[in-house]
């Protein structure tokens, strides 16, 4: 509802215009002298003042410059009998919409008021524009500086080239990935030159295409030597709306940590197939010796090849079990099937299914085990394995009539196990290498003991998977100690 | 030189089944071999009863360990005239790749030739006619 406020000293003015301007419906205050007026005009925002120049108070101008002070939006009109050109011009200079003179007709006057009320319209309309306007700038500023620093903060590097090949955009970590640093570089640049063949490769080929598709392209590039910064860039071109190409986009991954286990891996895959192929080789060797007709071999020769390549086989099936071993350990680590675990049990179990090879070469076992051992948690299956390759090698490293000295002690909430033997020992540098994957002692004492290489490997890798400790401790041509600490508390 | 006058060939192998396979078909085909089961052994043998040729395996103490022995062989006045070749399974599933077939390779392995295990007996053979052959 329209608001108008009649600011005259004549009685008979105020009440009559009220009385007009209500019929019309709008709503209508009045003042009887300048002050009052001026206190009404500037509290309340009205839509409408009326202003009669000549007051006893106050002169109208006045009255005008104050209440425009406070609402500039509001529609003045300056109402006098004394019209002149100089009080019309100065009246619109100080704001004042348009001049009423007295006296007037109803019609006139309601005229000049319904123009007025346009006009606040008019200006109310384009204000709520304005902040509407304001307010989506912000929004939209904000949003593009909460997606300037989204980007500019991901793992990722991102960069955008135009159809020319000029940066359009990119983040710190495009940069860093492209090891470009150092070079000052700024958008608007004509960056091709400055990239890896392979992303130049790629953004050719997509800027050439005659059509675009929306595919992208990813390659794998070697930024610094010997894999130290490998990164994978995955380039997708950009359409306009209208489907014509504006660009690309590129995203860098760092790939450094994923290619170093994939040449862990490889190397691994290449070690297990030599380890494969050897004892084949040896089998295969055999065979044909006993197969060429042209090669004259006793019966006792025979018959020692053909035990000699049962052995091979055997080492052979117990380096697949061992591998096989490693990768459900691997997996394992997360479906292991952890109970109370009786270590003193597990070490008597193993001796016992091992009596075949303490007897045959004729070994002393002394056992110290401390009264009360506690349980540790663990997987029943690791455990035992554990002991089993730890036992078999004192066994198949020892000395005939050797001894092998074991103890167990709990301190500190770990339990402490101590193998003995008194076999070949170790040299310092097999000392070094000796957990190694593959790795075995090779030396005259060592030959024609079968082994596969894996069994220390496994050894350590279940000690670590518990948080426990293993140490070797030897002297070359006495024999060798393994010490292992594990915690009662696994968890 | 022909091959027939390489009378003693010296074997070196960590693997004594491997190693008296090979001495087997190499005593078939008429020579006389002598054998080391490690470096230190095959140099000081070597040394002793300078064969005519010598078969090294490259993986026994170390990775490298014929192509070391190899080189200490060369440097021999002895081992400069005889044909070395290394003996390996380790070819390229094990990232190796190597064969001595072209000179600079041969220098820098300081060996005349590299037998891939299994070992075809006549493929030997034909290595050392080649190598007499450019002898000449």
């Amino acid at each position: 509802m329209v608001k108008i406020l009649v600011i005259d000293d004549e009685k008979g003015i105020r009440l009559g215009t009220q009385r007009l301007l209500e019929e019309d419906g709008y709503l209508v205050e009045t003042a009887e002298n300048g002050e009052q007026g001026i206190r009404l005009g500037t509290s309340i925002n009205f839509d409408i003042i009326i202003i009669d120049l000549k007051m006893p108070d106050y002169d109208g101008l006045e009255v005008l410059k104050e209440i425009k002070k406070a609402f500039p939006n509001t529609i003045c009109f300056i109402a006098t009998a004394y019209a002149s050109y100089d009080t019309a011009i100065q009246s619109t200079r100080l704001g004042a919409f348009g001049y009423i003179p007295k006296p007037f007709t109803p019609e006139e006057f309601i005229y000049q008021i319904e123009l007025g009320i346009k006009q606040r319209t008019l200006i109310l309309d384009a204000e709520n524009l304005k902040l509407e306007r304001e307010a989506n700038l912000l929004e939209i500023a904000s949003e593009k500086s909460r997606l300037n620093t989204i980007i500019k903060s991901i793992h990722d590097g991102v960069f955008v080239i135009n159809k020319s090949g000029e940066l359009v955009y990119y983040n710190y970590a495009a940069i860093r990935y492209l090891n470009l640093a150092d070079i000052k570089i700024e958008i608007g640049d004509s960056i091709l030159y400055k990239l890896p063949l392979e992303i130049i490769a790629i953004i050719d080929k997509i800027l050439n295409s005659d059509k675009i598709l929306l595919k992208t392209y990813t390659s794998q590039i070697e930024i610094l030597p010997n894999n130290e910064l490998v990164i994978e860039a995955a380039c997708t071109p950009v359409p306009n709306p209208d489907g014509s190409l504006a660009g690309v986009v590129i995203i860098l991954s760092n790939i450094t940590q994923f290619k170093k286990i994939e040449l862990i891996k490889s190397q691994f895959v290449s070690m297990v197939a030599h380890e494969l192929k050897t004892p084949l080789a040896a089998v295969q060797g055999f065979i044909n010796i006993i197969l060429d007709d042209s090669i004259s071999i006793n019966d006792e020769k025979r018959k020692d090849y053909l035990i000699r390549s049962n052995v091979r086989l055997e080492s052979l099936t117990a380096l697949v079990n061992d591998l096989l071993d490693i990768s459900r350990m691997e997996i394992k680590t997360k479906q292991r099937e952890i109970e109370d675990v009786d270590i003193k049990n597990i070490i008597i179990n193993t001796l016992q299914l091992l009596e075949f090879e303490l007897k045959k070469k004729d070994l002393f076992v002394d056992s110290s085990i401390q009264k009360k051992i506690s349980n540790i948690k663990a997987d029943y299956n690791e455990i035992t394995r554990l002991f089993t390759n730890l036992l078999s090698n004192a066994i198949k490293y020892n000395k005939d009539k050797g001894s092998i000295f074991i103890t167990v002690n709990e301190e500190n909430n770990f339990i402490c196990i101590k193998i003995k033997d008194t076999g070949i020992g170790l040299k310092q540098e097999e000392r070094d290498k000796l957990f190694n994957e593959f790795y075995r002692a090779k030396n005259e004492k060592t030959r024609g003991i079968s082994g596969t290489g894996l069994g220390l490997s496994i050894v350590k890798k279940i000690v670590e998977s518990y948080h426990g400790k293993i140490e070797v401790e030897s002297v070359f041509g006495y024999g060798t100690t393994f010490i292992i600490h594990l915690p009662i508390n696994t968890n | 030189m022909n091959p027939d006058e390489v009378k003693k060939i010296l074997l070196v192998d960590d693997d004594f089944d491997l190693l008296e396979q090979n001495k087997i078909l190499l005593e078939s085909k008429g020579f006389n071999v002598i054998t080391a089961e490690n470096s230190e052994e095959g140099f000081n043998l070597f040394q002793k009863e300078k064969p005519d040729a010598a078969i090294l395996d490259l993986i026994m103490e170390q990775m490298d360990s014929g192509f070391v022995l190899s080189y200490k062989i060369k440097k021999t006045n002895h081992g400069k005239n005889i044909p070395v070749f290394i003996l390996t399974s380790a070819t390229y599933e094990t990232g190796f790749k190597f064969s001595a077939s072209d000179k600079e390779e041969k220098e820098w392995l300081k060996c005349d030739g590299v037998l891939i295990k299994p070992v075809a007996i006549d493929d030997l053979i034909e290595k050392l006619k080649s190598f007499n052959a450019q002898k000449k």
